[in-house]
């Protein structure tokens, strides 16, 4: 009696685990319209807001049955490397534009169909987090991009009317703002540490300055690239911003207090702002990231791709295409707000009409997203340490592109 | 020649004859042998859990270390090249890596004497010195041992921020202006190391306390009688007789602290400009978060090798004296 059930729960415990690592496979995968469980990971806050939406999905679409797994940001790369090395990937998975190139070259990645999923339909900064080395594994699922909060009543105070034109500008505000609104610091630039990159791609990429070229070539001592070295670190030199942070430092709560009346980030810190800071409303804005050779920000976010083990291909990409429509990015951004990466979804409701939604929009379009290279936190860190001797004023600009161009070009070639 | 059978060798079958029939007096090797299989069997489950989860791994590092193991052997690990000792040579050109080992020997050369001694001090104090909530003291000093790392982690930025925090509060009570202490290239890591004397005190007390009381309060009582005062007590009696217990604990605490990792992970990640960088956190990186796994491995027998030889070292140098 008891033998038989031990049996039985094993061969249970087994085909369950065959089933759900899609062991002894081999067909042709299940049909789209067949009775099925798609497999999702999502990440992060996606991951905890999805559920709803795939239980709707599996209301409307009773045969396939979502089952969503949020994982922690912390620990989702390793979990999707050893996923990938054990071939136990879910059928669908968010990825982010730095994961992409690993994950590509890793081979565990089903190319999109072009024909169903249409670049036009995109911010071409969203799109091309997608693609590897031309081939297309991701479709964009929302979009992220750096645009300038600051304080206007500290600025009115500091005697300036309007948000920065140019670099220049930004920099003669930050001096403002110290000087005549007695802020602790003019802006808030991160100094050092993980990332430290992202806050320098408006520079960056706004002085026409690139870390790897279009031909995948070392790109960060061009002379674009050496002048936004050197104006980031002009914010620095001058005291405008400071040079010590804790790791995993918030300019928010000095946002509030007015210590930091001006920083770069992303989408999400409007959401925070109003949530955590509601005596704030009315006393900041965003704007554009200022113009050197043009207005560019870098383009963050994440996409949607299927493993290429997947048995449910044919569902995978149905629920992939829903997930991307216009409509369930608007609905997307009313429970997450994520930016839609389909531009349709931009046409109408609080994305079309909130000003500050306009400034998102704006910026997303001209914004560059950053190489789908394999080796790109590397090279990401390898920046990371030249801005850190540039703002701790051991290194020149030229200096520190110099040695990071080095190491980069050390990166790239292999 | 071998049909030929000579009287000697017959005689010989003979006088085998009798050792023959002692056959059954091996009896007991054998039920020993019987003995043998059923504690191999028993065994087994600590031997399997043994092979996959630890022989298994080391052999694997110490062959991946030879290899240029990276991402793409993720999926296919057969495809790993065989490069010989390039990954040790590079270690040794890697700019990063030798800042980390220098980083990991003022640690330890630090860190260590620091932790054993006030270890030794409050053990001797809670021992002789204080005789009311002494459970109290005890539970006090060791509860940072058991606690997550992470806890600590947030505890102690808070007493170490530059501008809210409990250092810089006081300090500013005081008057003075207190230092950026994990902003600062000099600071962050003697602050990381005290740190870790407070999380590590604990253990040492208890190791300790254990050998203070394995002393026989006659030679206490003896020396007192021949008029010995504390600190007499203290160096005469005390240290000599605690010796065993400061091998063990100097041993293990070098050991934890050339494998330091959490400190400078949840509280600098290496920096300001890589002065934490410990060689396990330098590892960690290269294997974790950039998957070249062969020269992560390799990066791991240096440190164990280093580990090997600082230990045989401080056995050789402390168990001399004693004798």
């Amino acid at each position: 009696m008891h033998r038989t059930a031990r049996t039985v729960s094993a061969a249970l415990a087994i085909s369950l685990a065959c089933g759900l690592t899609a062991c002894g496979s081999g067909g042709e995968g299940v049909a789209a319209d067949a009775e099925q469980t798609l497999t999702v990971w999502a990440m992060g806050a996606e991951g905890e807001k999805l559920g709803a939406v795939a239980a709707e999905y599996t209301k409307a679409n009773p045969k396939i049955d979502v089952k969503v797994t949020p994982i922690g940001w912390d620990v989702a790369h390793q979990k999707l490397v050893s996923a990938a090395a054990a071939g136990t990937l879910p059928d669908v998975m968010q990825m982010g534009s730095t994961y992409m190139g690993e994950f590509a070259e890793l081979g565990v990645l089903e190319p999109v169909d072009t024909k169903t999923f249409d670049k036009k339909d995109f911010f071409p900064a969203g799109w091309e987090q997608g693609v590897v080395d031309g081939e297309v594994y991701g479709v964009p699922w929302y979009v992220d991009t750096r645009v300038l909060y600051y304080r206007t009543d500290l600025a009115r105070k500091a005697g300036v009317g309007k948000p920065p034109a140019t670099f220049a500008e930004l920099e003669s505000m930050a001096a403002a703002y110290q000087d005549k609104a007695k802020t602790k610091w003019g802006i808030y630039l991160q100094p050092r540490g993980l990332d430290t990159v992202q806050s320098f791609y408006p520079f960056l990429y706004s002085a026409g300055g690139e870390i790897v070229d279009k031909n995948g070539k070392a790109a960060v001592n061009s002379p674009a690239a050496v002048g936004a070295f050197e104006q980031y670190g002009a914010f620095f030199d001058k005291g405008l911003s400071t040079k010590s942070v804790q790791p995993g430092y918030d300019p928010l709560k000095d946002f509030n207090t007015g210590n930091v009346p001006m920083f770069f980030s992303g989408p999400w810190i409007r959401t925070l702002i109003d949530e955590q800071y509601p005596d704030l409303k009315g006393k900041w804005a965003v704007a554009n990231v200022p113009t050197g050779k043009s207005s560019t920000s870098m383009a963050g976010g994440s996409s949607l791709v299927i493993s290429k083990d997947s048995e449910h291909k044919a569902a995978a990409k149905e629920f992939v295409a829903h997930l991307t429509s216009a409509q369930a990015q608007a609905d997307w951004y009313r429970r997450t707000h994520d930016l839609p990466a389909n531009l349709a979804a931009w046409s109408s409701g609080e994305l079309a009409e909130d000003p500050g939604m306009k400034v998102f929009f704006q910026q997303m379009k001209t914004a560059k997203s950053t190489p789908t290279l394999p080796t790109w936190s590397e090279i990401s860190a390898s920046v990371d340490t030249a801005l850190e001797s540039v703002t701790q004023g051991k290194a020149s600009g030229r200096e520190a592109a110099g040695k990071a161009q080095a190491g980069v070009e050390d990166l790239v070639s292999r | 020649m071998s049909t030929t059978t000579t009287p000697a060798a017959k005689t010989a079958g003979k006088r085998n004859g009798p050792a023959q029939r002692r056959a059954p007096a091996d009896g007991p090797p054998r039920r020993l042998g019987r003995q043998n299989a059923a504690g191999w069997l028993f065994s087994t489950p600590f031997l399997v859990l043994f092979a996959v989860f630890m022989a298994f791994p080391i052999v694997a590092t110490l062959l991946m270390s030879f290899t240029d193991f990276g991402l793409r052997n993720v999926t296919h690990p057969l495809d790993a090249e065989f490069i010989g000792l390039e990954n040790y040579t590079k270690l040794f050109e890697d700019e990063k890596f030798l800042e980390a080992l220098f980083n990991t020997a003022y640690f330890v050369v630090v860190g260590v004497p620091v932790t054993v001694l006030l270890g030794l001090l409050v053990a001797v104090l809670l021992n002789n010195g204080i005789d009311r909530a002494r459970t109290f003291f005890r539970v006090g000093f060791y509860a940072p041992v058991v606690t997550s790392i992470v806890a600590v982690a947030v505890v102690w930025r808070f007493v170490l921020d530059p501008t809210d925090g409990l250092i810089a509060g006081l300090a500013a009570e005081a008057g003075f202006t207190a230092p950026d202490f994990l902003g600062s290239e000099t600071l962050a890591m003697p602050s990381l190391i005290a740190m870790a004397v407070w999380r590590n005190l604990g253990t040492v007390m208890v190791l300790f306390i254990a050998g203070l009381q394995a002393i026989p309060t006659e030679v206490r009582e003896a020396a007192r009688l021949d008029g010995a005062g504390t600190f007499q007590e203290l160096r005469r009696i005390t240290v000599p007789l605690l010796r065993p217990t400061t091998l063990y604990a100097t041993v293990i605490t070098t050991i934890g602290y050339l494998n330091v990792f959490e400190e400078p992970f949840v509280m600098t990640q290496g920096g300001p400009s890589d002065s934490t960088l410990t060689v396990s956190l330098h590892m960690y990186r290269e294997g974790f978060n950039f998957f070249h796994m062969g020269y992560a491995s390799a990066m791991a027998y240096v440190l164990f090798v280093v580990i090997m030889a600082v230990t045989v070292l401080q056995l050789r140098l402390l168990k001399d004296n004693t004798s």
